[in-house]
């Protein structure tokens, strides 16, 4: 997969290979294709009990994606159990304005305590990295369109921050955190 | 008057680097329309009928003398002489060159200002009451929040692309002057008996084309936990607000579906977990942000009565003065002080709101003169000078006379609030600026118009209701009707506590019948009030039936048409 931009918390930008596909089934009966394959979240909730999906997800293949529309509020459990078998989890943007997968980020890493990768798939613009990357997102699937190179420049726009985030808190608390450090 | 500190100042330029950077890449194509739109929005740059428009923020309303002189200087550069204060506590110019957006962004970030979420399905300008720190009826001044709000709403990650916009508005003295009601997120301050800051929290209120009031969602939230309350508010509209409508997407339609309890038991279940994660504002917040909302060095002045500023003035100004006095100066907390609206909304000259770059620079230079430097927007389209001595106000009176502003109408019939309308608005399916002209040419005797008292105009020039006639006291509504402008007239609106949406009286109006139709109106009013009795508590006293009936009596529309 080209166009992948991987920025782990605490490291920098960086354009990256991955072998892992992105997965949409025509059909609901279709098996998932061979090799390491993001899936749909609603697929995983209709055959999480298929002893080969299962197996394959224990072999550390199967990652989810969740859609705009899914609640990952309602499926809290399911989540807690994908901790240990989910290599990472995504959030699709059907269009790059529908801002429901901000939330949804934020709401994995804060009331899920998801602690593994966040993928942004889907309509993912190079104009909204910065904010997808402060809601809990560190890995981004740029639309084949986009500039990579500028892409990565992206992160750097802003110094300073107004709000806590999954990233990095406010400013003002990161000064106040310091002058308490040399006090 | 709050100053940028450090991390305020390199945002707003950082942010006009990347926006001239996105505009470059527009021109170069590399960027779509379609893509490029929800940025130059949450700029504040709209793509109008002839040009692009630029939306400029005024947080809460506050401006300083300085920052009038560069919108006075953008006017004159950049646009053609003139600029709109809105109803948001905005200015807006109406003829910019997208190439010359990004100088502007950069003049204005000189002086503190910028145009961040303006626009866009994000949380837009924080408004407040333009009286703020200087009404007589304040329980406390909302300033350090409304600044507090502004950072923290700035750029703000998870909510920049929202079902739809986002208006948040505060308020913290006995008069509501800030629409409350009317906001998507209406914040009421007060003190506990023990002197603690608390909120309350209204939800779901807008106009629109579903006008709804907000209902209380929350009592009692302490000032600290603001931030998270309302990162978990906006995050149960962001999650569940609806998307596939963009008529059906505000607050307001969330909450009502869901009811406001469920709506309020889904923010609490919420803001149970944002409040581990978000830290709260501190003392040290506080003070960092309060202490530029400190008292100015008042002096100690005598109490001075009207009788007394009158002797003054010459036998043939003192009725003039007065009326001025009496509608347009306003009580101080301090003694010796007053706070003066300047009347932007001359009988039948320019549109409401609207100020020439001369005008501006003028008033840049009364606030230097009269009121230690400061300004203030007003909902209803005028400038305030707040700090006014009370010595001081037959001079200032007779200054702003001579620029126009000096206009004895405020709340009174002439003082319409009206959106841009059709002249400049793509939106718009009708004219609101020629009608608000009309009025106020029809109505332009002050005698008249003081004997009638306070009427509130608002028109609108489509559904959208930027000019909010749904809480005028007289709303004028501006619809398409194969191809032809009709205005359709609504009665017993209000803002403020008693805030009201008004009713449709009937079938919609010919432009040039509207003045006739106003002054039936008043006519009927004028007739049937108690002694002491206002428009609006005559309206609701009577019903629309009699003002209906009044309204309708002479029927153009029917002799147009041959049938009368």
């Amino acid at each position: 997969m080209s166009g992948l931009i991987r920025f782990l918390r605490t490291q920098q930008p960086t354009l990256t290979q991955t072998d892992w596909q992105i997965w949409q089934p025509q059909d609901n009966e279709a098996n998932v294709p061979a090799g390491k394959h993001i899936i749909p979240f609603q697929y995983w909730l209709t055959h999480r009990n298929n002893q080969q999906l299962l197996e394959r997800a224990v072999a550390g293949e199967i990652g989810m994606w969740f859609a705009a529309t899914d609640d990952v509020i309602d499926h809290k459990q399911l989540i807690h159990a994908g901790q240990k078998l989910w290599p990472m989890v995504a959030v699709h943007f059907p269009i790059f304005r529908d801002g429901r997968g901000y939330s949804t980020a934020a709401l994995l890493r804060e009331r899920l305590a998801w602690t593994g990768p966040v993928w942004a798939i889907g309509d993912v613009l190079i104009d909204q990295l910065d904010q997808l990357a402060r809601v809990g997102f560190d890995h981004f699937v740029l639309r084949a369109d986009q500039d990579r190179e500028l892409g990565l420049r992206k992160f750097e726009q802003f110094s300073v921050r107004m709000q806590d985030s999954w990233r990095y808190p406010r400013t003002l608390n990161s000064i106040h955190q310091a002058e308490a450090l040399t006090a | 008057m709050y100053r940028y500190d450090e991390i305020d100042q390199s945002l707003v330029q950082e942010r006009s680097a990347q926006f001239a950077e996105q505009v470059v890449r527009r021109l170069k194509h590399q960027l779509s329309e379609d893509e490029f739109k929800p940025l130059r929005l949450q700029n504040g740059l709209y793509l109008q009928r002839h040009a692009y428009m630029l939306r400029v923020a005024i947080p809460y309303g506050m401006l300083s003398s300085a920052q009038l002189r560069t919108l006075a200087k953008i006017a004159k550069y950049y646009d053609r002489g003139y600029g709109h204060f809105t109803t948001r506590q905005n200015i807006q110019f109406n003829w910019i060159d997208l190439e010359e957006a990004p100088l502007i962004l950069e003049e204005l970030a000189a002086v503190q200002m910028h145009a961040i979420q303006t626009s866009g399905n994000c949380i837009r300008n924080i408004t407040s009451d333009p009286f703020a720190g200087v009404a007589a009826d304040e329980y406390i001044d909302p300033r350090p929040i409304c600044e507090l709000l502004r950072q923290w709403s700035t750029l703000h990650p998870e909510f920049a692309f929202l079902p739809r916009k986002f208006k948040i508005a505060v308020n913290s003295a006995v008069e509501d002057r800030t629409v409350l009601l009317c906001h998507d997120v209406g914040i009421e301050l007060k003190r506990s008996d023990q002197g603690v800051l608390l909120a309350n929290i209204y939800a779901g209120g807008g106009m629109g084309r579903t006008p709804m009031l907000s209902e209380l969602i929350k009592t009692d939230v302490p000032w600290q936990d603001l931030p998270a309350y309302l990162t978990a508010l906006l995050r149960v509209y962001n999650r569940h607000g609806r998307r596939d409508n963009i008529y059906k997407a505000r607050i307001k339609i969330l909450v009502k579906a869901l009811g406001v309890n469920e709506f309020a038991k889904q923010v609490e279940e919420e803001w149970a977990h944002t409040q581990t994660t978000y830290a709260a504002w501190t003392d040290a917040d506080w003070q960092r942000v309060a202490q530029h909302f400190t008292k100015p060095p008042y002096k100690k002045l005598p109490a001075l009565s009207q009788e007394q500023l009158i002797q003054e003035l010459q036998p043939n100004e003192r009725v003039g003065f007065v009326r001025w006095f009496e509608r347009n100066v306003r009580e101080h907390q301090v003694v010796g002080y007053s706070s003066v609206v300047l009347s932007l909304k001359p009988h039948g000259t320019q549109a409401p709101g609207d100020a020439t770059a001369e005008q501006m620079n003028a008033i840049a230079e009364l606030a230097d003169r009269y009121s230690f430097g400061e300004l203030r927007v007003t909902h209803e389209q005028n400038l305030v000078l707040a700090d006014v001595e009370s010595t001081q106000l037959v001079a200032l009176w007779q200054e702003a006379k001579r620029l126009g502003l000096a206009l004895s109408n405020i709340g009174l019939l002439t003082d319409i609030i009206a959106c841009p309308g059709g002249d400049f608005c793509s939106l718009a399916n009708a004219k609101s600026i020629p009608i608000a002209k009309a009025i106020q040419e029809r109505f332009d005797h002050l005698d008249y118009l003081h004997d009638v008292g306070d009427v509130s105009i608002n028109i609108s020039g489509c559904i959208n209701s930027c000019g909010h006639h749904h809480v005028g006291n007289i709303g004028i509504l501006g619809v398409d009707k194969d191809g032809e402008e009709w205005f359709q007239v609504t009665l017993g609106g209000a803002q403020g506590h008693e805030a009201a949406i008004g009713k449709v009286i009937g079938r919609a109006f010919l432009a040039e019948e509207i003045p006739a139709v106003i002054d039936r109106l008043i006519k009927t009013y004028v007739n049937e009030r108690y002694d002491g009795e206002r428009f609006i508590q005559t309206v609701w006293r009577l019903g629309l039936e009699p003002f209906k009936q009044a309204a309708y009596a002479h029927d153009a529309k029917a002799e147009k048409e041959g049938v009368a």
